[in-house]
């Protein structure tokens, strides 16, 4: 579309065309190229006759001077002047005695390797502006940029100007990506054209050499595609062998190839001028007219001006736009760590404000994924798609953050939901457990929104209907949908700024709480020691007092116990057996505390011996009692002596005491190898439990049964399994009121045999 | 038989000293039973000093220790016993309210002869009392040279 968009599915060699020494220029002017020293006629175009009166091959080796003396006059002194190697300058407007009569020119000068190269470009009559007609459109102009709100404004307000100025049917603003593809992002245009205002297209339409000579030199004309080129000669410089370098060249003739899709385009006549940012090709204001147009050299130095300021502008506003946007991305950013600060579990700050963190991104989709938990926001691949992206991240991405906007070529099975997820931007929130916040792009193509219809391209004027149509609009916008299949919108650098802020601000709150945690270990250990330190008080001021009472009553019971009536002595007898229980849970609440407290000095046991011990010691309580022991061939384990023989005595304990009432105690003592540990258990056939209250069974001060049943403190059960518990087993029981009770504990086999 | 030593009796408590005695008194011992109430004071009646500079009572049968102790604490004046070698044969039985493990740690490294939980009953605190006393006072006389045993 512009002046060197080609179409490279028909024509690849254009890639390769070397434009800048094309060999011919357009015939709306001449060209002598001149050496320097005593500006003799090294190149001329072979339409010099028609300006100059001399043929091209007659001036060849001659001196300027001998050749066109009025011109020599006009412009010696201007050529002796050293030129800076970056341009065309024009000189000035002379007027020349022609074969057809007195003609005006501009008078355009640049070097070339060590030539001058002069252009005269005819001045058609009418056609001369003057400065003084340019400068209002101009002020006006500067004057409206400093109230354009933004880029876009900017560039509608450019492409009118443009078009107000120069008189061309159609201008655009066509943008280039970081791919070098290309948008048309503003329009100023009568019926004459089609609008392709928003139309995409490939970089291959404006190949690289192309841009590069865009770059150098800032504008381009073609008054008529349908011109025929006028050779330059000789072809090489007699002296060096090179070819004339028309880079800086007003006339310099095109590609065919360019003629051919402008004809395509329904376009005779086409300018267009670079606007840089920072040195660098950022895009064009490019001008169609349906007709043949001829922009007088003022003119075109006019637009070249007002593009430069234009440019200025433009860097000045995207700058200010990023800057805002990253303000405002950075208050986005400050309201989800606000909603982070005020949840429990941070990450719900973001799951439950979707809008905002999609916001972050500018994206449309979003997950969190954390070990096993995942949570899907807007539009995203489905969860098992986004779960492999995760494990992909996982081990691909390192710990910071992960960008790409064409995901399908890193990840092939990405394709499948390229419409979701095309552009995937990532950060690891977490080191210890591998968590990702992930946000998604759909296809670019998918979120084109056309200015006019794509698909009713520009035939009208494209020459004769039937003829083959090679290089087309629609055809580029075909390639241009080849070169961004799987592409996203790029991730802005602001955007990727935040999300890192978020990530490093997230990592923050992680390591605030990790070190909250350890705070409160901390805390934890000192509040253990204080209730050390508290037992360890009990153990010998609160269990004091029980034992006086229970050694006064006793002694006066003995003393005094036959002159006491009988409800005295009764009395006495509570008050010994109410301070004996209350002594005695203190002692079992120290015990049971130090059972969680004191370290484990594990050993092997063998549990027939322990067993047989703890038998003994009961021994003594139970010798009136009928007591059938089953004690099986039990197994060796590894535990703490101590505490493991005082978990045996409470477990014989109840089972002794649960069977009172049986004419004959059945106690069975077994164990089993199951798997990766070994089960013991002590059964009994006493008065049992409801397995409703299994539950409660081993809780601290947890009791079945009445106190005038069965005396105890309800620590036993509880001691039980704590005890177990810190060797890493478990406990269980099963029972039937007045069927038995069969209680189990379970111990690791390791070092069991 | 030699002279009948004393034994003495470590207390702060004096609600403990009462029902020590009582139950050393059932026991039927003849030993005079000796009362300190704090560790500085077992240590004056063991080198003889201050107001136990000129007792006329022996040397103790068996020292019964509370552990915490005014001054100077059970454990120190165990550690000063069993450190000097005049003292070091004196049997000494720890009394004490405490189950924690490292009294119980700490007492044995220091060479104590018998560690006793003063039980909530009194009927097995009698016992306890009485078999230390009859033990340590009539059944084990010291040897004539070396350790107890």
């Amino acid at each position: 579309m512009n002046a060197h968009a080609v179409s490279p599915g028909d024509l690849s060699a254009c890639e390769r065309e070397p434009i800048h020494i094309p060999g011919s220029i357009q015939p709306h002017g001449v060209l002598l190229a001149l050496d320097r020293s005593g500006l003799t006629v090294v190149h001329a175009s072979e339409n010099l006759e028609r300006v100059l009166g001399c043929s091209a091959a007659a001036a060849l080796g001659r001196m300027l001077e001998a050749v066109a003396p009025p011109l020599h006059a006009a412009l010696a002194a201007d050529l002796m002047v050293e030129l800076r190697d970056d341009g065309a300058r024009y000189l000035r407007t002379v007027t020349l005695p022609t074969p057809a009569g007195e003609r005006a020119f501009d008078a355009v000068v640049h070097p070339s390797a060590d030539l001058l190269v002069l252009e005269l470009e005819e001045v058609a009559p009418g056609d001369s502006v003057s400065l003084d007609a340019l400068y209002p459109a101009m002020r006006g102009f500067v004057e409206q940029l400093q109230s354009a709100s933004g880029v876009e404004a900017l560039c509608r307000l450019a492409a009118e100007d443009v078009r107000r100025i120069t008189g061309f049917d159609r201008v655009l603003v066509y943008r280039f990506d970081e791919h070098w593809n290309g948008t048309v992002i503003a329009e100023d245009r009568n019926d004459v054209l089609p609008s392709y205002f928003d139309l995409r297209f490939p970089a291959s339409d404006i190949p690289a050499q192309a841009r590069e000579l865009y770059r150098r030199n800032r504008l381009r004309i073609i008054p008529d595609a349908d011109y025929a080129p006028v050779p330059v000669v000789p072809t090489l410089h007699p002296g060096t062998r090179q070819p004339l370098d028309l880079s800086y060249s007003v006339l310099r003739s095109v590609s065919p190839v360019h003629l051919e899709y402008m004809r395509n385009m329904g376009t005779m006549a086409s300018m267009s001028i670079s606007i840089l940012r920072e040195g660098a090709l950022w895009g064009l204001i490019s001008c169609h007219n349906r007709d043949a147009r001829r922009v007088p050299l003022r003119v075109r130095n006019a637009c070249d001006f007002l593009t430069q300021i234009f440019s200025l502008q433009l860097a000045a506003r995207e700058r200010a736009a990023e800057a805002e946007e990253l303000m405002r991305l950075g208050s986005v950013r400050s309201q989800l760590l606000g909603f982070m600060a005020e949840e429990e579990r941070f990450i719900n700050g973001l799951i439950r404000h979707p809008a905002q963190l999609l916001d972050l991104a500018g994206a449309d989709g979003a997950a969190i994924v954390s070990g096993e938990r995942c949570w899907l926001l807007g539009s995203t691949p489905p969860e098992a798609d986004v779960r492999r992206l995760y494990e992909w991240l996982s081990a691909h991405c390192g710990d910071d953050v992960f960008v790409t906007d064409a995901l399908a070529s890193l990840v092939p099975e990405a394709e499948a939901y390229g419409g979701r997820a095309s552009g995937l931007l990532a950060i690891a929130i977490s080191k210890v457990n591998p968590s990702y916040v992930l946000w998604f792009r759909p296809e670019v193509i998918h979120t084109v929104k056309w200015g006019g219809d794509p698909q009713k391209p520009v035939r009208e004027s494209a020459g004769p209907p039937d003829a083959p149509v090679r290089l087309h609009p629609r055809k580029s916008f075909e390639i241009w949908k080849e070169t961004v299949r799987g592409r996203s919108l790029p991730w802005k650098p602001a955007e990727i700024e935040t999300v890192k802020d978020l990530r490093n601000a997230i990592v923050g709150i992680v390591l605030r709480r990790a070190e909250e945690l350890a705070a409160l270990s901390e805390e934890l250990q000192r509040t253990n020691k204080e209730l050390e330190a508290f037992s360890y008080s009990v153990s010998h001021d609160l269990r004091a007092p029980f034992r006086h009472i229970v050694g006064y009553s006793e002694l006066l019971r003995k003393q005094e116990g036959g002159t006491l009536s009988e409800r005295g002595r009764r009395y006495v007898e509570t008050i010994i057996e109410s301070a004996y229980t209350a002594g005695t849970l203190v002692d079992n609440l120290l015990s049971f505390s130090q059972m969680g407290r004191a370290s484990l000095k594990p050993r092997p046991i063998d549990m027939n011996v322990l067993v047989a011990e703890v038998r003994r010691s009961f021994a003594l309580d139970v010798k009136e009692r009928r007591i059938d022991w089953r004690v099986g061939p039990l197994a060796t384990v590894r535990a703490d002596p101590v505490m493991l023989r005082l978990a045996v005595e409470n477990l014989v304990s109840n089972a002794l005491k649960y069977t009172r009432s049986r004419s004959e105690a059945v106690i069975e003592i077994g164990c089993d190898r199951r798997g990766d540990e070994v089960v013991f258990f002590v059964r009994d056939n006493g008065v049992g439990f409801d397995m409703a209250y299994v539950g409660k069974l081993f809780g601290v001060f947890q009791r079945l049964h009445r106190m005038e049943e069965f005396e105890g403190t309800g620590i036993g059960l509880a001691n039980v399994r704590r005890i177990v518990e810190r060797h890493g087993g478990r406990v269980w029981a099963e029972g039937a009121v007045e069927k038995g009770a069969t209680f189990f504990f379970a111990l690791p086999a390791t070092g069991a045999h | 038989m030699a002279e009948i030593k004393p034994i003495l009796l470590v207390e702060d408590n004096p609600k403990d000293v009462e029902l020590t005695l009582a139950a050393l008194e059932q026991s039927q011992l003849a030993n005079e039973v000796i009362v300190v109430r704090d560790g500085a004071e077992a240590l004056d009646f063991l080198y003889r000093r201050r107001a136990h500079e000129s007792r006329n009572t022996g040397d103790p049968a068996v020292v019964l220790l509370d552990l915490k102790l005014p001054k100077v604490d059970g454990l120190e004046v165990l550690a000063q016993v069993k450190g000097d070698p005049n003292l070091r044969h004196t049997p000494v039985v720890m009394l004490t309210s405490s189950r924690e493990e490292s009294d119980l740690v700490r007492s044995y490294e220091l060479g104590v002869n018998a560690f006793v939980v003063k039980p909530v009953g009194f009927r097995e605190f009698f016992d306890a009392i009485q078999d230390l006393g009859v033990f340590w006072a009539v059944l084990n006389e010291p040897p004539p040279h070396n350790g107890l045993q």
